[in-house]
């Protein structure tokens, strides 16, 4: 190989980018060694190695950058063998372990070198180990067994005297050469191809372990051998389905992995060599491909055809499999380190084999394997003898149980599958995880007695008669009250029929009489139905045809729907004479609450007193009810957890306290209700809890307990709830179909569980976690929650066969019936159950559950449209539908306010010729465009109170596009929880005290704005010194960013919220932009103001800062500053900012250059717009633009200008003092082709430790999606690691 | 006996890549044939086991009936 540098192979390349990303990861360390037993010829051993390393010149590289920034590659000294004695340690294995674990955990110097050791570590006369370490730069595992074989063979011939056998290596210019020939051949566009026909369907790929796969540090391993049965398994299954063993494994494997996934199909990857008819076949250096394999088990296949036919593909493959994968993933646009093309590794070596040393027994370890994303399986050596399984894998995402756990689960699926017909016979989880699911889990009986709801509440109108049972306002009623006008509407009701299994309906607002209702109906024997009166009339009156009531109980019948079924509540008796009608048994029907359906039928589930009453009294029980507690409703009765919030005060004579019609939306009122009335207990959907909380009202409040259902709890809005409130927290869990919960979690201050589990069964109840085939699923894995017990509906009335399909027969206890809840569920290892989604078209929006088909059969129903597909964007129901009519959208949203829910509407139309598909024919989602929530957009706000409000609403409803000026709040996909958040952002930021009634009078921008502005004076724009841009979690020291040249810092929003674990992120924004201020006089002077704002916001702790460009210039002298006052400092990081002694030497820009600083910050190109030469054509364009300086008031605009032009001045006049820690730099590798001087070392005289890192991006590009995409993970590990330092 | 080293190999062969011995003639491109390189890695293996002087990077480079005749034979008549 030539002297000067050559450039990477494509396989270098990326783990090139991987390692100079965390260039202190000694993961890409490879090693092995192995560990000869008998008398061993050290100089002949010493020669060996001497020559094979000479031969082998991959281990001689050394890597640096080129004058352009490319990296490259060149030869330096071959390493000799070293021989280390340890014969006279105490124990003289673990001492050579020790330092072999050593040596790999310590990055090499790629440019100095070595990268590669050869270590002879002598135990004894006749024991030693040779470890091997070699940079993953510079070989692979089939390298390893050439070389390995390499030295075996050359030993045995010096040992013997004998001349040197074999033949050498070729050099490694052969493979360099080769590469670069495939680079620009047809053939790498024809493998390209082929990849591409094959994965551009692929929508995000399902992997048994989610999250970030970046290989951290370490890697955890477990190892076994294939059990014998395993063994004979995988040798019988290779013969029948006449495919090679290596195959039939990886297939298996794959089948085993697609277990622990939910969507059926699964991405594997599967190493390969790449050698095969190249020159690398005799070239130790990096070469290996992942080749990622679409797999679907297709479970009642004939087991050897369904391997066949994988084993087919995977031949195919390996025929295109030059081409990286790496590429492939880039092609199709994965990036980002959470969006993957392949999950699991499976890699089968054969060729590993235990090496052969003449005069000697040799056994090989490997020590480490280079980086481990996710998981890998490896089986090493032949089948002859049982070959190990290894599993590997990333601490990040995974435990040593779990692999333990994996290794031991996929031995017995091995084992079993080789007498299973298909995959569907070969059960995943062992016999003990099956037995502990069955039993030990659901261990929930407990004695309810035999009685039903409505005995229950007689029993506290007889013992606490004198209690107040009801409060509503200033109104309430004693439990003596309740009793006697609930037994008078008893008997009316019961006089017009009302009793057993008969139904009566209620839709009356939240009040007094609500109650009585309730309790009335009950007494009567009747379920009580629920309706809204809001809901459209077609769907009412579907459900009166349906439940056929005996009266409806409503203060009027505006649809005219009721007709002489009405029993408005002036017409209800106070008193009667009349006998007590019979009472129900536990079996009959206590209520019936309709559900969304996908059939577009709403479902009417049927729940007995039975199910009910062993819910209310395991709550009461285990919450410890009292007839002190003053428990909150405030929940719509149409959703089910109103029901305990009725009943649990009744049956323990506490106190209901029944919040006013629309309060259930205001959390300020809600908070006002609760220290109004001493509400012990309340019930909020997690998103309503999240509003309740960013209410100043909610600050500080004691209430003894508060339960989440609905939706998923986020731990960061428990851990939110724990530092502002005063409360337990519970996390309930539990379909309409199984009497509102099953499940519990105490979600306290001290649990750090995430996700947020639903916990464990409640009384007489099993939760079971079952596969697709209703296999038990092994803990940690996803499968679906199924429900048992005597919560269970009856079923959907009326609906015989959609209560057969899910209520269906329990496969483990004869005679009993599970629900299927169409959710996603895992055990944790202590059986701690997760929730994790829905499984089906079902979503659930605010805590509303919504079939997608539903809305979509309305849709079609309206017959406006051929065809329509409805899909949820951003919390937001999108409809995309197909028709010549581009303004169809507008004639749809009216048909469906007809006949949908308000909240199953969906919040912007998409109108396109086609839906699109794949080749597949598949509906291609990914393809769906990015909907548009705007109405006309056309008119431009005019006020800066407008332009202040349209960015609001385009910032609250995440909103790419322009808002105008007649645009509606809600026609632009506002709700009304959005609005809250609306609501609760305009009392911070405008004077007085908006209420909500006003957003829903006012939605338009204009009207909003005129009526504040005819409330109060108006402030300037949102520039305020220091802007949030990112809440946090506890724990993480906030990260402040300081603004770029335009002094504007609302640009880092998207990196800030980039970074997980998310942190309090804080942008500095220049006083400039203020014309009232004066400018400050020097960089130190901006910079002490910053350390100032800095203290105020946050007095004490480690703090992190960072900048952009000028930005990350300021934050260098601001770290300076805040380490000279004694504040610890984390992360300095400076994106792609360069010292002042650069611009310094450079001529004075023109104003209009440095303004043309703007049109980037702007998200413009400057490169594009030459024409823009002067300061008024610079500002008039940006006037005229789109971005968000455009929508600033002219002030605020020339705020900016002044800002660009001073700092300008200052950096120039600026001198570094250096700071005593470490400045990490980003570097905009992409650019700077013109001044390939802006390097990161230009900060080296400026601090200690200089931390550099290049992204392939432009400056300009930084702080956008993308780039923060891979920024921000870079940042986020700085901080961490600066945390725990400093912790 | 070299006719015995040459059948021996495409019997190998033909079992690994699943076709008929008669159907691999001496210039057969084993590649285009269906020898992909797990299927090599294999064959290499058993010819290991065997002592057949032939390894991976022999079919690699050698892809065919007739030019891995020669190699073997070579390296088994020549002095070592």
């Amino acid at each position: 190989m030539a002297a000067h540098g050559r450039p990477l192979t494509e396989a270098q390349a990326g783990l090139w980018y991987s390692q100079a990303l965390d260039p202190a990861n000694p993961i890409f360390n490879t090693g092995q060694y192995i560990d000869l037993v008998g008398p061993l010829d050290t100089e002949a051993f010493r020669a060996a190695v001497a020559q094979a390393s000479r031969e082998a010149e991959a281990l001689s590289l050394r890597f640096g950058t080129s004058a352009d920034g490319e990296p490259e590659q060149a030869l330096g000294e071959a390493p000799d063998l070293a021989v280390v004695d340890c014969t006279d340690r105490p124990d003289p294995a673990e001492a050579a372990r020790a330092a072999i674990a050593r040596s790999l955990a310590t990055p090499v110097d790629l440019a100095r070198g070595p990268i590669a050791f050869q270590t002879l570590y002598r135990l004894s006369p006749t024991r030693h180990f040779w470890a091997q370490q070699v940079h993953h730069l510079a070989n692979d595992g089939y390298g390893m067994v050439m070389l390995t074989k390499r030295v075996a063979e050359l030993y045995a011939a010096l040992a013997e005297g004998r001349p040197n056998p074999g033949r050498p290596f070729a050099p490694l210019d052969a493979v360099l050469a080769e590469d670069a020939a495939y680079r620009d051949s047809e053939e790498r566009a024809r493998d390209r191809r082929w990849w591409l026909d094959r994965f551009a369907d692929l929508d995000e790929i399902a992997v048994m372990k989610p999250g970030r796969a970046v290989s951290a540090h370490r890697f955890l391993r477990t190892e076994r051998a294939m059990s014998e049965d395993a063994r004979q398994s995988v040798a019988a299954l290779a013969k029948a389905s006449a495919t090679s063993w290596p195959d039939t494994l990886t297939a298996l494997v794959a089948a085993y992995c697609d277990r622990f996934v939910a969507d059926g199909e699964t991405v594997i990857g599967m190493p390969h060599m790449a050698r095969f008819g190249t020159a690398a076949a005799r070239v130790p250096a990096t070469v290996m491909n992942v080749l990622p394999l679409r797999v679907t088990p297709d479970e009642d296949a004939q087991l050897a055809e369904w391997l066949a036919a994988l084993a087919g593909t995977m031949r195919e493959a390996r025929g295109h499999g030059r081409y990286r994968s790496e590429h492939l993933r880039r092609d199709l646009g994965l990036i980002g380190a959470e969006r993957r093309l392949y999950g699991a590794l499976i890699n089968v070596q054969p060729y590993d084999r235990p090496p052969r040393f003449a005069g000697l027994d040799a056994v090989l370890h490997v020590t480490g394997t280079g980086p481990v994303e996710d998981i890998s399986f490896t089986f090493r050596g032949d089948l002859k003898d049982c070959p190990t399984i290894e599993v590997e894998a990333n601490p990040d995402l995974w435990d040593e149980r779990a692999i333990a756990d994996h290794a031991e689960r996929l031995d017995a699926f091995l084992a079993s599958a080789g007498t299973a017909e298909r995959l569907a016979d070969i059960p995943t989880a062992l016999h003990r995880e099956q037995e502990r699911e069955l039993h030990a889990f659901n261990a929930t009986a407990h004695p309810v007695p035999e009685t039903t709801l409505t005995d229950l509440i007689a029993q506290s109108f007889a013992a606490y008669p004198e209690a107040e049972a009801v409060r509503f306002g200033d109104d309430a009623l004693t439990y003596a009250e309740l009793d006697r006008r609930s037994a008078a509407l008893a008997a009316l009701l019961a006089s017009k029929g009302a009793g057993a299994e008969r139904i009566v309906a209620v839709a009356l607002p939240r009040s007094l009489e609500l109650v009585v209702a309730l309790v009335a109906i009950l007494r009567a024997g009747a379920a009580y139905l629920p309706l809204d009166p809001d809901h459209p009339p077609a769907r009412i009156s579907k459900i009166l045809a349906g439940a056929d009531p005996v009266a409806v109980l409503a203060p009027d019948d505006p649809h005219g729907l009721y007709e002489d079924r009405l029993l408005a509540p002036g017409d209800w008796p106070l008193d009667s004479a009349q006998p007590e009608p019979d009472t129900p048994a536990p079996d009959n029907a206590a209520y019936v609450i309709y559900t969304s359906g996908s059939t577009g039928e709403p479902k009417g589930v049927v729940v007995t007193h039975r199910a009910i009453v062993n819910r209310l009294l395991w709550m009461a029980e285990h919450y410890g009810i009292t007839g002190e507690d003053r428990i909150l409703h405030k929940t719509p009765a149409t959703f089910d957890v109103s029901v305990w919030e009725f009943f649990l005060p009744l049956i323990r004579g506490a106190t209901l306290v029944v919040a006013p019609p629309g309060a259930h939306r205001d959390p300020s009122a809600i908070a006002r209700l609760i220290a109004a009335h001493g509400v012990t207990t309340l019930h909020f959907v997690p998103s309503m809890l999240e509003a309740f909380l960013d209410t100043p009202e909610s600050e500080g409040l004691s209430i003894r307990r508060v339960f989440c259902s609905g939706e998923a709890l986020a731990p960061d809005l428990r851990d939110r709830f724990h530092r502002r409130v005063n409360a337990e927290l519970h996390n309930l869990y539990g379909p309409t179909e199984a009497a509102v919960d099953v499940s519990f979690w105490e979600a306290g201050p001290d649990d750090t569980s995430r996700p947020v589990p639903i916990g464990w069964p409640v009384w007489n109840t099993r939760l079971l976690v079952l596969d697709e085939r209703m296999r038990i699923a092994p803990p940690g894995t996803t499968g679906h929650l199924h429900l048992g017990g005597v919560q269970l509906a009856r079923g959907y009335l009326g609906k015989p066969d959609l209560t057969a399909e899910r209520f269906v027969a329990d496969p483990f206890v004869p005679g009993e019936r599970l629900y299927r809840t169409g959710d996603l569920a895992r055990r944790r290892d202590d059986g701690t159950v997760e929730f994790l989604g829905r499984a089906d078209s079902q979503v659930k929006i605010r805590g509303l559950r919504i079939e997608l088909g539903e809305i979509e059969a309305a849709i079609a129903a309206t017959g406006l449209v051929r065809s329509a597909v409805a899909v949820v964007r951003d919390e937001r129901i999108v409809a995309y539908v197909v028709s010549p009519d581009r303004s169809a959208g507008e004639a749809l949203r009216d048909a469906l306010a007809g006949s949908l829910p308000s909240y199953m509407v969906p919040a912007a139309f998409v109108v396109l010729d086609a839906l699109p598909t794949t080749v597949n024919g598949k509906l291609d989602r990914k393809a769906l465009p990015a909907p548009a929530f705007a109405g006309d957009g056309g008119e431009a706000p005019r006020t800066p109170g407008e332009r202040r409000l349209a960015a609001l609403f385009a910032e609250i409803l995440d909103l790419e596009t322009q808002v105008g000026r007649t645009d509606d709040f809600f026609a632009l996909g506002g709700d009304s929880l959005s609005a809250v958040r609306l609501l609760l952002r305009l009392r911070e930021e405008w004077d007085g005290d908006p209420d909500l009634g006003l957003v829903f009078e006012h939605p338009d921008v204009a009207g909003l704005a005129a009526r504040l502005e005819n409330a109060s004076d108006l402030r300037d724009e949102g520039l305020a010194p220091v802007i949030h841009l990112a809440r946090g979690e506890s724990g993480a020291a906030p990260l402040f960013l300081v603004h770029p040249a335009g002094g504007v810092g609302w640009g880092y929003r998207t990196l800030a919220r980039s970074l997980a674990p998310a942190r309090a992120v804080h942008a500095i924004q220049a006083p400039g932009l203020d014309s009232q201020i004066e400018m400050p006089e020097s960089i130190a002077a901006l910079a002490r103001d910053y350390a100032d704002r800095i203290d105020t916001a946050c007095p004490a702790g480690l703090v992190h800062v960072g900048g952009w460009s000028v930005g990350g210039l300021i934050a260098q002298e601001l770290a300076v500053e805040l380490e000279n006052r004694g504040r610890a400092v984390g992360m300095v990081a400076l994106l792609d900012a360069y010292p002042a002694e650069c611009w310094r030497a450079e001529p004075e820009p023109t104003e209009a250059q440095a303004l043309r600083a703007l049109l980037a910050i702007a998200g413009h190109d400057p490169e594009a717009h030459p024409e823009l030469d002067t300061r008024e054509k610079v500002v008039g364009f940006l006037r005229e633009g789109e971005s968000v300086l455009a929508n600033l008031s002219r002030a605020t605009q020339d705020g900016v200008v002044r800002t660009v032009l001073d700092t300008n001045r200052l950096v120039r006049g600026h001198h570094h003092r250096a700071f005593g820690g470490t400045l990490t730099h980003i570097r905009a590798d992409a650019d700077h082709a013109d001044r390939p001087q802006l390097r990161a070392d230009l900060w080296a005289p400026h601090c200690a430790v200089l931390d550099a890192v290049g992204v392939p991006f432009l400056h300009r590009e930084l702080p956008g999606k993308p780039a923060s995409a891979l920024i921000a993970p870079i940042l986020s590990e700085r901080m961490a690691a600066a945390e725990r330092i400093s912790a | 006996m070299t006719a015995t080293i040459r059948d021996d190999l495409r019997t190998d062969i033909a079992e690994i890549i699943e076709v008929a011995p008669d159907t691999i003639g001496d210039d057969t491109n084993l590649l285009d044939a269906g020898l992909d390189s797990m299927r090599a890695m294999n064959l290499a293996m058993l010819w290991e086991e065997r002592g057949v002087p032939l390894d991976f990077a022999d079919l690699s480079e050698a892809p065919t009936l007739g030019e891995l005749h020669a190699l073997a034979r070579q390296r088994s008549t020549a002095p070592n």
